[in-house]
């Protein structure tokens, strides 16, 4: 074989003539460079990098016989096709390259095999390499590593297991400082920034390749013959599902995106009880059904078995299913990437365009259609956040090196510098989780057994076999939920579901769960047993996901669209629908300019509210609604009720809101905003939640493990105890720390919140009136979900709840 | 806060232990001392100061109750030995007058004659008299006793308004059960049902107030 032609050689073998993106990937990689590759799904990404691999490594006289390139890919089902399509060609050019997989699925032999003699190229997953770094001689394994390709790297970024990745990264870096590193992305609005977070500071020459090619994707809202002027979410988009099986009928086959688990199961059922023909070729699909069942549905889909799938965010990423020809999105899709990767399942043969039906759930929501296709066409993708500080995954990661080698922790300092994420630590935080695997944080006095990682010669090792088991098994950032198990009688799992709903279940109860009308025989520990029911009803279980909120890009260009209704001209169809609701709008009440901040004001017999409608998505109303009722609590004590929707938010109270006077007393200053936010939103409850994934992430408390009997009992307590008594006795533990940030990053949205309430203050307000509630506010006015803003202390909220519990 | 079990007069502290006045004995339920050395000895990092505040908080509650006897209802000392044992052994040291008894649970793992040695005297699975029945997990078969037990480490979540809840520890009184609050620091709750038959007592900052 030639050094440098294997790519020409093959593509003229399969007659096919390469890009322009996947040329100018293979003279990168050819001159040394490392970099991030942005191209849509069904070009031949893999290709663009696989080659360059290649040839690096077929250009070399001396060709290592281990480990050359590691290839790391989100889901192990991306890794077996990734495997499929390298192994090809090898085979296709006789090339002596071996490559191997390894994921949780990889069975004991063929770790073992490994073991003796790594293959050339290895596909794995971020939490397999972590593994391999926590075996004895892995300095030995990775010294002739020449490249780490992470493949979609915008769905690792975003997560811990991007961390994971970013740390890894920095190990084999140091092991061998020529590595070069290339990710695959799709389009995110920070690229350049995604691209110097996955190669880190180590000042190798990187550039950034963006295929020009674009995938069409065409648009179509589901629009009702008659709108409803006062919008109501409640029926879940049902109303349209007779175009929906229109749909479903002209297409080959069709993936129905939903947006919740519970309007997963609800959608299916519905489906088929209007058209009964669907049974055996139509399945669903979501987070909650046993593996098997997602394999098996998966394979169905690909073997061109299904006419229609419903789903949730579990089918957005994966591999092609060539079949599916047509996506419908249920409800707002709350961003525009989302939108665009579940378009882009389906017409994945190059140059294919992919359609994707948008069926709004209520009224105002058909606004959203023309707002995706709008940002669509500007490239209006939003950002990945990705995780900075993450402490909960230092520890673990330097346990696992503790595990294997050990370390010396001036070198590992340097190492975890270079990575995005750990570039703004001092050495004061990291010598406190220095601290808390040697000494267990704060040490009280000479008593203490704290027994974990411990420095033999200025080496940090674990002697304890029993923890080094315990640590392997708990390798990785994905925490699985505490949910009961559904089984059947005689065996079979089904999949899980949260405590409180079977809770609220008796025995010969039926309820609905994939797919299936199942009867309740009996609880059994954390096991739900069932049988198949014909009664044919039930309630369906939900789950209590967080709840999306809409992306700033996406409300932004909504602001943007609803200032159509002002314009002459043509209008985009959704836009001219909407017409009669704009108009009731405007006739009770106004439609805001994008300069304007509309806040209607209105009286029933529940009190006085107000509708402020910044159009920012329910996580940032969340924030502002509950400063502002802060903020107007302080010019006369008040207790309010609080709502939001992804459009605006409500404050009710008894008494009548001196907004005027509040707006005068600088209601919306960004002045004192951080200080108040932590003031008026309950921030210990979240943080709280989010210290679950921390605490199981840094080793506190263990899952369980699958099929592995540990004894744990007597070292098992919650993360919630742990959350407790660490705010009442070590308050300054960093990993409770990072719960409260991640609350103000993620949950809060701190930036977006501050930017919201800077652009409110510039906006003009326009305050009205309302003698009948509007089309806006109608929907807010009826969610179920409400806050409570108050002040009170603990003893006082509990009488007042006793009160009402006893009328 | 004052009440009668089968006529017999009990006091609900607050600090989460239960006073019979006509014996001079008090009840303390899931203490779990050791608990935190326990989990760091393994490997995790649950912070000493709190199990630090459990010995602080026995102390002070033996010496304002000044009881002649304590039973206490397992799960005193959290699985094996370790050296968290001085602080306890300390601790009973100091109350020479007090009769201690210990009714086993499932987590105390350490042999009888340690505790002995301390002049505790060590019960395998329950006390009675002729109408009340100790024991650390509540019994099936009371003979129409009442039942005073821990184990279960007995929560309550009050929730009034919507999405706004708040869960504190209780004592619960059903059919032929009274269940004692876990003591510890270091417990967790298990949230009971409110059903019509069972009385629920919750524990407050200021006092123990029935629900």
């Amino acid at each position: 074989m030639a050094k440098t032609d294997i790519a020409d050689t093959w593509f003229s073998i399969k007659g096919w003539t390469p890009y322009d993106f996947q040329i100018k990937s293979w003279k990168a990689i050819g001159s040394g460079y490392s970099g991030l590759l942005n191209a849509p799904t069904g070009f031949g990404k893999t290709y663009a990098l696989w080659f360059g691999v290649l040839q690096n490594f077929f250009a070399k006289k001396k060709r290592p016989k281990g480990l050359h390139c590691l290839w790391i890919t989100p889901l192990r089902a991306l890794s077996k096709e990734i495997y499929s399509a390298t192994e090809r060609v090898s085979d296709d050019l006789g090339l002596d390259y071996s490559i191997g997989l390894r994921t949780g699925d990889t069975s004991a032999k063929e770790r073992t095999q490994q073991k003796k003699g790594m293959p050339n190229g290895l596909i794995t997953t971020p939490e397999s390499v972590h593994l391999l770094l926590a075996q004895k001689g892995y300095p030995d394994v990775f010294k002739d590593l020449e490249f780490v390709v992470v493949d979609e790297w915008h769905e690792l970024i975003s997560s811990k297991r991007g961390v994971l990745t970013e740390l890894a990264l920095s190990k084999l870096k140091a092991i061998n400082p020529k590595l070069k590193i290339w990710g695959i992305s799709a389009t995110i609005g920070n690229l350049e920034e995604a691209k110097d977070i996955l190669l880190g500071s180590y000042g190798d020459k990187s550039t950034l390749i963006s295929s020009k090619l674009q995938k069409k994707i065409e648009v179509e809202t589901i629009l009702p013959e008659v709108i409803e002027k006062y919008p109501w979410g409640g029926h879940l988009g049902i109303s349209a599902i007779d175009q929906v099986l229109g749909i479903i009928h002209q297409s080959n086959t069709t993936l129905l995106f939903t947006n919740t688990r519970s309007q997963c199961e609800i959608w299916y059922q519905r489906l088929l009880e209007k058209d009964p023909e669907l049974a055996g070729v139509i399945a669903l699909h979501h987070g909650s059904l046993t593996e098997e069942l997602r394999i098996w549905v998966e394979n169905a889909i690909h073997d061109g078995l299904l006419k229609a799938v419903v789903c949730t965010s579990s089918l957005d990423l994966g591999v092609d299913f060539r079949p599916v020809d047509t996506v419908i999105q249920i409800g707002s899709p709350r961003g525009v990437a989302r939108f665009v990767q579940r378009a882009g399942r389906s017409g994945h043969q190059p140059g294919a365009t992919s359609k994707i039906y948008f069926v709004p759930t209520h009224s105002l929501e058909i606004v959203e259609g023309s707002a995706l296709r709008y940002a669509i066409a500007h490239d209006n993708i939003e950002q990945r956040i990705p995780y900075i500080r993450s402490f909960d995954v230092l520890i673990q990661y330097l346990v696992t090196l503790a595990v294997s080698e050990g370390f010396k922790a001036d070198e590992i300092f340097e190492e975890v510098l270079k990575t995005h994420c750990f570039a703004s630590i001092t050495r004061e935080e990291f010598n406190w989780c220095l601290s808390f695997i040697t000494e267990g944080g704060k040490m009280l006095d000479a008593y203490d057994e704290f027994h974990k990682v411990v420095i033999q010669d200025g080496i940090y090792k674990v002697t304890s076999r029993a923890i080094a088991m315990r640590h392997r098994l708990s390798i990785g950032t994905i925490v699985s939920d505490s949910m009961m198990q559904v089984k059947y009688m005689g065996g079979g799992r089904i999949g899980a579901i949260e405590e409180w709903f079977i809770a609220r279940l008796k025995p010969g109860d039926t309820f609905w769960f994939a797919g299936r009308n199942l009867e309740l025989v009996a609880i059994k520990n954390m096991n739900v047993l069932v049988r198949k029911s014909n009664k044919g009803k039930g309630a369906f279980p939900s789950w209590q996901g967080g709840r999306m909120s809409l992306s700033s890009e996406l409300s932004t260009t909504i602001r943007l669209k609803l200032d159509e209704y002002y314009k002459h001209g043509k209008k985009d169809k959704e836009i001219e629908k909407l017409i009669p609701l704009f108009d009731e709008q405007e006739r009770r009440s106004k439609i805001p300019h994008p300069d304007e901040l509309l806040i209607e004001k209105a009286q029933t017999k529940e009190g006085y509210h107000i509708f402020v409608y910044p159009f920012e998505g329910r996580n940032v109303h969340e924030g502002i609604a509950a400063v502002l009722a802060y903020r107007i609590a302080k010019l006369k004590p008040m207790t309010f009720s609080i709502a939001f929707n992804d459009y605006g938010f409500e404050l009710l109270s008894e008494q009548e809101i001196p907004i005027e006077e509040a707006l005068e007393n600088g209601l919306l200053d960004s002045e004192g905003l951080s200080d108040d936010v932590s003031l008026s939103v309950n921030i210990t409850e979240m943080a709280r939640r989010k210290f679950r994934d921390i605490a199981s992430i840094a080793g506190l408390v263990f899952n369980g493990y699958p099929g592995k009997q540990l004894k744990t009992r007597h070292v098992q307590a919650s993360s919630g105890l742990f959350f407790n008594v660490f705010s009442d006795f070590e308050q300054n533990n960093l990993l409770l720390q990072e719960a409260y940030d991640e609350v103000m990053t993620f949950q809060m949205e701190q930036v977006r919140l501050a930017d919201a309430m800077k652009r409110m203050q510039q906006q003009k307000i326009i305050i009205k009136e309302l003698d009948r509630l509007s089309p806006f506010c109608f929907p807010i006015f009826t969610e179920r979900f409400r806050e409570q803003l108050s002040n009170e202390k603990f003893e006082d909220r509990v009488l007042k709840m006793l009160n009402q519990l006893e009328k | 806060m004052q009440i009668f079990l089968r006529g017999c007069e009990f006091i609900l502290l607050p600090e989460k232990a239960l006073y019979k006045p006509d014996e001079s004995l008090l009840i303390v339920a899931d203490i779990h001392l050791g608990k935190a050395s326990h989990f760091r000895k393994s490997g995790i990092a649950m912070p000493a100061g709190a199990q630090a505040a459990d010995y602080d908080a026995l102390k002070k509650l033996f010496e304002k109750i000044q009881p002649q006897k304590v039973y206490f209802l397992g799960d005193l000392f959290h699985s094996t030995f370790n050296k968290d044992w001085h602080y306890f052994e300390e601790l009973i040291q100091g109350f020479k007058h007090i009769a201690f008894t210990l009714i086993k649970g499932n987590h105390d793992l350490i042999d009888a004659t340690l505790f002995e040695r301390l002049n505790i005297s060590m019960v395998d699975t329950h006390l009675e008299d002729d109408t009340f029945i100790y024991s650390h997990a509540p019994l099936e078969d009371v003979n129409g006793k009442l039942n005073i037990s821990g184990h279960i480490h007995p929560g309550i979540r009050l929730s009034g308004i919507p999405r706004q809840s708040l869960t504190m520890p209780c004592y619960y009184l059903a059919n032929d059960t009274f269940l004692l609050p876990a003591f510890g620091k270091l417990t967790g709750l298990y949230i009971v049902d409110r059903h019509n038959e069972a009385e629920v007592y919750a524990v407050l900052p200021s006092g123990v107030r029935k629900i």
